[in-house]
């Protein structure tokens, strides 16, 4: 080997830390499951430190607390005026609150991969570096999820206290069924983080214009999902949407858990549910099978798009792209 | 320098056909045209080339951020393609000139972030980030904000996430872009001496620093156009420029600047020195690197310097420097790009100057 030409001006300082490990290729095997978990628990704690918005009080409390309540009030408002009062208006308030109550949630948790990719891209740069770090991308982006979604949980949570406490919402506790609660709330995360994976596979293939796709499709779900009105005023056409939708079941089970007598999203006169069978509403069983069902073929079908676009974003170099430089 | 472990291994890079199209609008952009290079384990290699050259492209697909259009690429025998995992948990890589990190976290907690990715242990990450945060001189800044570094502190904070999963080969792409001459010079002491600590280590530098590459560098590719010009030890290149003479010439003035020269019989190239003091245009000292075929050419030169009225300061043979070989290869001078260069590189005064380091 030759030594360099010029007078080396650098003279390397050796540091303990620069001791290393030899080329063993068993670590380019990495651990498998043990890996696994810790790159998805540390995901997690990474979306939890950066997007919580933890260390400024003032934002969490806006994102967290203020926002949820305030679409809560606004639909209740409108309920108001629309439904008046009485035993149907009241009916018809807590089927709106519950809903909405849990919109924080899901809000959260559909659009939380899809920012995660759009601000580590475009904000903090770092996407490339996740990208090539051993961590599987998917995998990280599903815990930046979690962390989004334990976030937006807090949010539904502070919004129902806020129904029980000032608008007088009334849960007759030992009416609830909680095994069925507990249930529904577990097999709704797989589905509700597939969505927000398809939906960061879409805004990966995007430029800068997407930051409000997220919102915009988790808007658009909100129509046809049961969460405020049922699915029966809507065209036929659109329940399907609907009824295909595994977030529907999930609300729709959540809701039914907490107020067994309560009204339905799904089925009753004029739905496409009792059309198609027969049925007046879904019983439980039924709905816990539609969600496992729905949910499993959108957990397919999101991871695939991901893979399809995780490919596509590394033909194309879409994974530094930034529109600031 | 290559001990029995390193002569069992692969390639640390072994590239074949490697091209790369961007498909953009409107017409593709050919970054990579046929690229053929290998790089030995332990190897220090440069690459060096103008803007656009395709550098930055070829870090890219080699540290699997990007697929190639068409050819083989592959890390200690891992493909780029297939095998990307693999790759991912034996490489680094570190860029220049980036205001990338997670600004609210700490200097600590970002980079304990990313132990945990490469693998390390809750503790042993935690651990291995103070002790690289030592190594890096980053120590008092360790529970600062990352938005809160300087350039400098954040290049090593930069230097030490690539050092943290111990890569047998580490990907610098203008590592000291942005810095004062200390913390440019901090940062390559730090990968000397990291590569230098095992053997077997591999280092890919891309720089627009020819002293930068020509202290560092074991071997050199200039690229060009997607291209491989040339491709050696510094010492090989400079060579390839020796055949000719190399020249430093000091006039008074020079009308029509070194272009008039270039025009001459003999002249293979003639352009400003980088170290010119282009102030005003009442300069009383011209300083010209030329290149001629040979030294006959002189005649010529000098005829036509009397003629033009320009009075000889002074004409001194100068060491051909990795500068004169890139401005022979690639065609120009980096005199044009040093002004945007200045900008970049802050105050990095001491590598402004090759070729005054090359006359001693
Ligand atoms: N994402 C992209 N889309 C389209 N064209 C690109 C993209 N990235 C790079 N290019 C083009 O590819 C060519 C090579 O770029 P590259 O960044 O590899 O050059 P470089 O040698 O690193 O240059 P520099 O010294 O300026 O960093 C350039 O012409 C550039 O415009
Ligand atoms: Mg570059």
């Amino acid at each position: 080997m030759t030594t360099p030409m010029t007078t080396p001006m650098t003279e390397p300082v050796y540091h303990p830390a620069f001791d290393g490990n030899g080329f063993d290729p068993a670590r380019a095997e990495g651990a498998g499951l043990a890996d696994t978990r810790r790159h998805m628990w540390t995901a997690v704690r990474l979306g939890w430190q950066v997007e919580s918005n933890w260390t400024d009080p003032l934002l969490f409390f806006i994102y967290t607390v203020a926002k949820p309540v305030a679409s809560l009030l606004l639909l209740v408002f409108m309920v108001q005026i629309v439904g008046g009062t009485g035993a149907a208006g009241e009916a018809v308030r807590t089927f709106v609150v519950l809903g909405s109550a849990l919109w924080a949630m899901l809000m959260a948790g559909i659009a939380g991969p899809a920012w995660s990719v759009l601000d580590d891209r475009e904000r903090y740069r770092m996407l490339k570096y996740l990208y090539v770090s051993p961590a599987t991308f998917l995998l990280v982006l599903v815990g930046r999820g979690v962390s989004k979604l334990a976030v937006g949980a807090m949010g539904t949570v502070i919004a129902l206290l806020f129904a029980v406490v000032v608008l007088g919402l009334r849960v007759d506790l030992a009416a609830v069924n909680w095994p069925m609660l507990v249930l529904t709330l577990l097999l709704g995360l797989p589905p509700i983080l597939a969505l927000g994976i398809g939906l960061a596979a879409i805004c990966l293939q995007t430029r800068q214009e997407s930051w409000s796709y997220p919102e915009a499709f988790a808007g658009a779900l909100f129509l046809v999902s049961g969460v405020v009105f049922p699915l029966s005023i809507l065209p036929a056409p659109v329940q399907v949407i609907g009824l295909i939708n595994p977030v529907t079941w999930w609300v729709a089970g959540v809701r039914g858990a907490i107020l067994p007598t309560g009204a339905s999203s799904i089925g009753g006169a004029s739905s496409l549910w009792t059309t198609l069978t027969g049925t007046q509403v879904p019983d439980g069983a039924m709905t816990i099978a539609v969600l496992l069902l729905t949910g499993a073929v959108s957990t397919l079908a999101a991871t695939a798009l991901f893979r399809v676009s995780e490919r596509r974003a590394r033909e194309r170099g879409l994974l530094d792209l930034t529109t600031g430089s | 320098m290559t001990a029995d472990v390193t002569a069992t291994l692969p390639p640390a890079i072994s590239v074949a056909g490697l091209r790369r199209v961007y498909p953009v609008k409107p017409k593709p952009v050919t970054a990579l045209d046929g690229i053929d290079l290998e790089v030995a384990p332990g190897e220090f290699f440069g690459l060096l080339g103008p803007n656009g050259a395709g550098k930055t492209t070829l870090i890219k697909i080699l540290t699997t951020l990007l697929l190639p259009s068409a050819g083989k690429a592959s890390i200690f025998g891992f493909d780029v393609a297939t095998e990307a995992a693999k790759i991912r948990r034996i490489m680094n890589m570190v860029a220049g000139g980036e205001q990338s990190g997670y600004g609210i976290l700490t200097v600590r907690e970002q980079l304990w972030m990313f132990s945990q990715f490469y693998g390390l242990g809750s503790r042993e990450g935690w651990r291995r980030v103070d002790e690289l945060l030592d190594a890096v001189g980053l120590g008092d800044q360790r529970l600062q904000r990352v938005s809160t570094l300087s350039t400098g502190q954040r290049q090593k904070m930069n230097m030490a996430r690539g050092l943290l999963n111990d890569p047998w080969i580490l990907f610098l792409d203008e590592p000291t872009l942005g810095l004062d001459v200390s913390a440019a010079r901090a940062v390559r002491e730090m990968v000397l001496a990291w590569k230098g600590a095992v053997p077997g280590r591999t280092v890919l530098l891309t720089t627009h620093y020819m002293a930068e590459a020509d202290e560092l560098c074991e071997r050199i590719a200039i690229v060009d156009h997607g291209k491989i010009l040339a491709i050696g030890t510094p010492a090989e290149l400079k060579r390839r420029v020796q055949r000719e003479s190399v020249l430093r010439l000091e006039v008074n003035r020079l009308d029509g600047g070194p272009a008039v020269l270039a025009k001459l019989p003999g002249v293979v190239s003639a352009a400003l020195a980088a170290d010119n003091v282009e102030a005003g245009t009442e300069a009383q000292r011209v300083a010209v690197n030329l290149v001629l075929r040979d030294d006959n050419a002189l005649t010529g030169v000098m005829a036509a310097l009397g003629a033009a009225g320009s009075r000889v300061l002074g004409l001194r043979t100068s060491e051909p420097t990795l500068e004169d070989v890139f401005v022979e290869l690639v065609g120009r001078g980096f005199a044009d790009e040093a002004d945007a260069e200045a900008a970049n590189a802050g105050a990095d005064h001491d590598h402004s100057h090759p070729t005054e380091d090359a006359e001693r």
